[in-house]
């Protein structure tokens, strides 16, 4: 696999997609060694990386007891 | 194929306290967020044998939990009139904004890192805030991506709207979110703590004031 060479301008077009792990191999590829040599665009990446998973931790897996008895009654008519 | 009643209350009862923390980000109210995730629940009864496979369930449910949450903006029509409900990716809003770049200074390695820190200080009820504050079609987003963890491809079906529109709205939507974390670090007199200032020590120009309270 070739390595295209980035540079931060389009690093940084790209921050959220490698985040978010929606790059294709070789984009990855490329991101990961551009981050590799760029302190910068690394810091940022991080900086985003560690906010979404701030935003990861809102996630809710209970439901309270109302909703859940609400539902759990509209599915005994069901 | 339609799902079975067993499929479909064992699906929905695993899903329910995600669909339940979607509806209250949503509708920003409890209340409403419970009729919307029983409206929703009674739709997907009514709507079953167009699930396409069992194994998207959850992407489908998070749709008509969206659409629900749409229609019903529309009958009670109790959005701001400068909200677009379907997309508003419009030129005129904010694309560019970053924190990072609000408070990101290569020269205090040594000495702090002020965008950590404010990370360290950010509570759960300063992030609820900040997404309680953007339009719908950008908390929807976040939602999906962020805190339901869909792929691209599966927000583009959950939405219906292509990959290229979910990649963009992401974008500005995470833009629109750091513009309010920023406001709000603003309201507490942060602004100041957190630019570039050479005069000063790097801790002092960290963001070192948050309170124990958060940003907001």
């Amino acid at each position: 696999m070739t390595e295209k060479e980035m540079n931060c301008e389009q690093a940084l077009r790209q921050i959220f997609a490698y985040v978010d792990r929606e790059l294709g191999e070789e984009e990855r590829a490329a991101m990961q060694a551009h981050l590799h040599t760029c302190k910068s665009c690394f810091s940022r990446m991080e900086f985003e990386r560690l906010l979404k998973s701030k935003v990861r931790a809102l996630r809710d897996d209970k439901a309270t007891p109302s909703v859940g008895e609400r539902v759990k009654a509209l599915l005994k008519d069901f | 194929m339609g799902a079975s009643k067993e499929f479909f209350e064992n699906q929905v009862f695993g899903l329910l306290g995600a669909l339940e923390g979607a509806a209250r980000r949503l509708t920003r109210n409890d209340a409403d967020a419970e009729d919307l995730v029983a409206e929703t629940v009674l739709r997907a009864w009514h709507a079953r044998g167009a699930l396409e496979c069992e194994a998207a369930f959850r992407s489908w449910m998070f749709r008509i939990l969206n659409n629900t949450f749409i229609s019903g903006l529309r009958r009670a029509d109790a959005r701001p009139k400068t909200e677009a409900i379907d997309g508003g990716d419009g030129d005129g809003e904010e694309t560019g904004f970053s924190l990072f770049e609000q408070m990101h200074q290569p020269f205090l390695l040594w000495f702090g890192n002020p965008e950590q820190e404010f990370l360290d200080k950010l509570l759960r009820e300063d992030l609820e805030r900040a997404l309680a504050g953007l339009p719908e079609h950008y908390r929807v987003v976040v939602i999906l991506s962020d805190v339901e963890e869909f792929s691209y491809t599966e927000i583009a079906h959950t939405l219906q709207v292509p990959v290229g529109t979910v990649r963009s709205r992401l974008a500005r939507a995470r833009a629109a979110l750091q513009k309010i974390l920023w406001q709000q670090a603003g309201e507490r007199g942060l602004k100041r703590a957190a630019a570039p200032c050479p005069e000063h020590d790097g801790k002092a120009r960290g963001i070192n004031h948050v309170g124990k309270g958060g940003i907001g």
